[in-house]
Parts: structure tokens; sequence; C-alpha cells
């Protein structure tokens, strides 16, 4: 599977964005008019210390949250004017998610984890697991097809998120501290697999506080207090 | 997403929880069980009182002896002894009369052999099998000359008989009423009625003999007139009124020693309590109903609240809010459902249970199984929504980082 690249194409345009969550009459700001471009194909590593306004850039990058100002555009639709149904949307065609804990539907299925996301897109029975399996095939679980969550090693699971988060062919792939639940030699072969899928075309945004985990992102974009730093 | 989708995933979801569900279901299931169960039993009385009415027989006016009145104080319908043998007599040559029977009863010791049994003992004449639709099984009932001539002759209700050891070989033989010698003339047939006052246990005497012998006096306590068709009971009670009146010497407004009573009024009477009996118990029946949805918006709170995280995940996998909406509606309605279904089969069986051991048979209601279903799929909505709109409304940046 290969994207088509253009080059210096820009998929992810951020402009002045602000998200400051308010409580009562305290308002905490969380992002503080940050502007960032990511072209397709790049493969970016986001870094910084735990309350540095990562997870809230992760939910905005992801579409799960908007803007409270500025202006998010992702593969040319602008995020800030959807409202919850049209972010879905856009989430469903345009975002897959790796999460740290892996965050598999428990009592279900590998096959069944993959092909949820194509259900979502109306994507019919059939069609949605031979799609499902071609990718478990591909990142090396064809034997583990029908097992459940709880069936499958740390290492197992995580690439059974990977293939649910690529399914869906998204234009960006977010991982948000995707080996931070897992041994060395798994987390490795998270990062290989990556590799290869960077390789293939596929624009990868890695969310992480590891600087050696991040390292392996060929542009580094550090997050302090709300702010990208230079 | 296809409807097939989501009950799949409503319907997975409650296979892995297989204790809970049945728990949660209990509620919904012991509800229309209930309902169902209720309504057929109220619809059975109804069916077998009114059968039972029917079987006293058909076109019947019964003539009771009125109130009496001591000063001012009314006593009970039938406390005064003012109807007599001879205005039994009087009625029998009435147009549209088919048959009269005075009934002079008494409870009384029979013996035969070594059996006996205290029964009713009814001095009667001939006129009581037509006009109370009995059949004979052996023998023959009694006839004008037996009460003519004061005979000792008794003819045994169906279940007396039994009670007695009496069978066909028994015509002819002696038997004991109240320590006098009576033969049996004849037994009749069962009529099959329900309940506690079987209309099979009772002997009938000449109502000659029985007043001279075993109740005294020519009073008697009831006067049964069938009457030739339907259409005729209104002039007939009325002929009988002015009978009576006539008899009794009873003029302009004083009021009547006696009350008709007339078999299809008691019918209509019965029927419409009993119907309002049915609705009163299934309305009963129903609070258990919506106790039981409550009991399914609890386990789909506490479900939602159990799987924010699944919510969260499934948002970020692209789930819009009706997906998640339908998913949740779609369980909490195939809980209700399956808990209507399993509760009209057991609604069913109490019903069948009660019918054949209470004697009036399965009544099967199809709009009473059609309600049960349409109202668990109510209670499903009514009690799902809100769960539901919780579980659609959670926002997935909170729900994927809940614990």
């Amino acid at each position: 599977m290969s994207v088509a690249t253009a080059p210096n194409e820009t998929i992810i345009a951020l402009e002045g964005v602000s998200r400051t969550y308010t409580s009562g009459r305290l308002s905490v700001p969380a992002l503080v008019a940050v502007n960032l471009r990511i072209n397709r194909g790049e493969f970016v590593a986001i870094i910084g210390p735990s309350g540095s306004g990562k997870s809230t850039m992760m939910n905005i990058l992801g579409c799960l949250d908007r803007p409270t100002e500025g202006r998010y555009i992702l593969d040319g639709t602008p995020v800030d004017t959807l409202n919850d149904d049209g972010l879905a949307a856009l989430r469903s065609r345009s975002i897959g998610f790796v999460f740290q804990s892996y965050n598999l539907l428990p009592r279900t299925s590998a096959l069944d984890n993959v092909a949820t996301p194509l259900m979502y897109q109306g994507i019919p029975r059939r069609e949605r697991h031979a799609r499902a399996q071609a990718v478990l095939e591909r990142l090396g679980l064809g034997d583990r097809l029908h097992h459940e969550p709880t069936e499958l090693s740390g290492g197992q699971q995580q690439r059974v998120g990977i293939a649910r988060a690529l399914v869906t062919e998204p234009a960006i792939l977010l991982a948000d501290e995707p080996t931070g639940n897992l041994d060395s030699h798994s987390g490795a072969e998270v990062i290989e697999l990556f590799h290869d899928l960077h390789a293939s075309g596929r624009t990868i945004i890695l969310i992480t506080h590891d600087p050696e985990v991040a390292a392996v992102a060929e542009r580094q974009i550090h997050i302090r207090d709300g702010q990208v730093a230079a | 997403m296809s409807i097939r989708d989501l009950f799949q995933l409503a319907l997975g979801r409650l296979g892995t929880g297989k204790l809970r569900t049945a728990l949660t279901m209990l509620g919904v299931i012991i509800g229309v069980a209930s309902v169902v169960a209720l309504v057929a039993v109220g619809q059975g009385a109804t069916s077998g009182i009114s059968n039972r009415l029917a079987g006293l027989g058909t076109n019947l006016l019964t003539v009771n002896p009125g109130a009496t009145f001591t000063g001012f104080t009314r006593g009970a319908a039938g406390s005064s002894t003012t109807l007599t043998l001879a205005d039994a007599t009087a009625l029998q040559s009435l147009t549209g009369v088919q048959a009269v029977a005075p009934q002079l009863s008494t409870s009384k010791l029979v013996v035969a052999g070594s059996l006996n049994t205290t029964t009713t003992v009814v001095g009667t004449t001939p006129g009581y099998l037509t006009a109370l639709a009995y059949t004979m099984w052996q023998g023959s009932f009694l006839t004008n000359a037996s009460v003519d001539s004061n005979l000792r002759v008794a003819v045994l209700g169906a279940t007396t008989a039994d009670d007695l050891g009496l069978g066909a070989s028994a015509i002819g033989t002696d038997i004991e009423i109240a320590g006098l010698p009576f033969r049996v003339v004849g037994i009749m047939q069962a009529k099959g009625g329900t309940g506690f006052a079987s209309p099979d246990d009772e002997v009938l005497v000449p109502v000659s003999t029985a007043s001279a012998l075993l109740v005294g006096g020519t009073n008697v306590r009831s006067i049964g007139v069938s009457v030739v068709s339907a259409d005729q009971m209104n002039t007939v009670t009325a002929e009988i009124t002015a009978t009576l009146r006539q008899r009794h010497g009873l003029t302009g407004t004083a009021t009547s020693d006696f009350s008709i009573t007339n078999q299809d009024q008691l019918l209509a009477t019965v029927g419409s309590v009993s119907t309002l009996l049915s609705v009163l118990l299934a309305g009963i029946a129903s609070i258990s109903l919506i106790v039981g949805g409550i009991g399914i918006m609890n386990i789909m709170l506490v479900s939602v609240r159990e799987r924010t995280r699944e919510i969260g995940i499934r948002k970020a996998i692209g789930a819009r809010g009706r997906d998640i909406l339908a998913q949740f509606l779609i369980e909490a309605l195939a809980l209700s459902l399956a808990g209507g279904l399993v509760g009209i089969v057991i609604g069913l069986a109490i019903s069948l249970v009660i019918g054949v051991i209470a004697g009036w048979g399965f009544i099967f209601s199809p709009l009473t199984v059609v309600a049960a279903v349409g109202f668990s799929l109510i209670v499903g909505i009514v009690f799902g929504v809100w769960p539901a709109s919780q579980a659609a409304r959670l926002d997935p940046v909170v729900a994927l980082r809940y614990e």
C-alpha cells in the first residue's frame, strides 16, 4: 500500500491556534497561538514534558476537540467550523489513532476491532472483514484474527491497534506514546513498523515525552508551556 | 452503519453478561407475565361464570320472596315467606311460560348403605328438569303423580350419587333422607358446573313430600320460571308481577312482596363486573412492568458509565453520536423485548395452569400478546432513551481518559 505523495503538500495547518480550558472563573491556557505546518508524507514527533500541552495538541490534531481560537485546516477541511457529527466524519475519514494503552474494544476479536472503523463508514460486512484481514496479515497477525485482546501480548495488541488505525487509509496516523506500555523489544518493533509505513508514504505524527522515541522521526517539534519551541 | 450491524453489536453485548442480562430482564419478565396471566385469568373467570349461569337454565326467571318489615327495618331479601305452592301453580298457566319449578330446599343427611353425605334436598315439581336445564342419566324424573300423592321418591344429582356410591343399579333401591326411607327413581346427568356450589350436588324430592316431611309448611324459597323464548322475558315478567300482586292482594302503590330476577340481566352484570376486574388487575400488573423498565434504565446507566472508555474509543475511530445512541437504545430494546417474550410465555403457562385448575380451560388472547409486546417495546424506548443519549453526548476527550 503506497500513498501518492505530492512533495511539500501541506496536510496540516494550524494558524494561531489556542485552546483555553475554563472552569468557573478560572481559565487555563493549554495551547497559546500555535502555528504549525506538516506536509504529506512527513514523519513528525511532537515532544514535550507532561503538562506542556501536548495532549491538548493531540486532541486538536485528532479532531477530538476544537480550538477556542485560530484556524485548523486538515487535508483541506477547516476543522474549527465543524459540528460534532462533522468532526466524527472527519476522524473516520482522515485520522488513524494509535493509543498508548492500545484502547482495543474489549471482548471483541482482533478482526472485528480492525473492522469497526469501516463499520462506522457504512462499508458492508464482507468487504470490511476482507480489508481488516488484509491489514492484519500485512502486520503479521494473520494467525491472530479471532483472538480477543486479553489473549494477545502487548506488542500484538499494539499492532492490532495500528492495523485498526490503518484500515481506513487515513490521511494521517496519530500515535500517542505508542511504545509507552511496551517492553523495549516490542517497542522497537512498533518503531520499525512506523519506519516502514513512513517509507511507503504515510504521514505519521508521533506524540511522546521521550526524546529517544522522538529521535526516530525525521522532524521534532518541541512543545513547552503551550507553545511550540523553536 | 446498517441495522444488522447495530443489532449484532447490541445482542453480542447482551450475550457477554448473561447473568446481568437475565436479572435485568427479570423485571420486565415478571411485569409482562403478570399482565398476560391476570388478563387471561380475568377473561377465564368471566367466561366461566357466564357458562355457569347459562347452565342454570336459559331464559330463566327466578321469583324470590320479598323482604320482611319489622317496623321500619327492612329484612334481607327472601326473608319473608310470601310465596306458596299455590302461587307456583298459578304461574303455570300464564302464556309464554314453559315450565315452573317451585323450590323448597333444606340441608339434610342422606344415607345409602354405609355411605352418607349432607347435601341440599330440594322439594320441587316435574317442571324443575326443564326450567333448570337438567337431563336424566338413569331412571326417570319426578312425576305429577308422585307430587300429587306425596310419594317418598328421590332423584339424585350426579355428584350426590357419586358420593353415595350409587350407580345405574341403584334405581329402585332405598336411601334414607333425615332418617326416612326414600326410593331412588332417577339419577341426573352431570352439568359439569364449576366451583364449590355444584349444581350436581343435590337430591330432588316431590315438593309435597318435602313440605310434609322435611321442611314443613307450604311456603317456597323460590320459584324458577323458564320462558319459551328470550323476547318474551319482559312480557312474562310483567304477567308474573300482575298475577302475584293480585293473588297477594296488593293494589295501587303497595310494594311487591316478591322480586323477579332475570338470568340475562344477571349475566350482563356479572360480565361487566368481571371486565372491570380484569382491567383493574392488568392495571396493577402494569405497575410491575414500569418497575421492570426502571430496572432496565438503571442497568443501562451503569453500563454507560462502565463503558465510557469504549464509547470514547468508538467515537475516536469514527462513530457519530447517533451511532452510539442507536447502539445503546437497541440494547435496551433488546433487553425489554426479550424480557417481554419470555414474560408472555410464562404468563400463558400460568394462565393455562390456572385455567385447568379452575376448570375454564385455556383462553388465548392474541390482543393481550400484541399489547404485551408493544408495551415492553415502549418500556425499552422510554427507559432506554435517557441512558443512550447520555452515552451519545459523551465528550470523546473525556471518555478516552476515563478509567
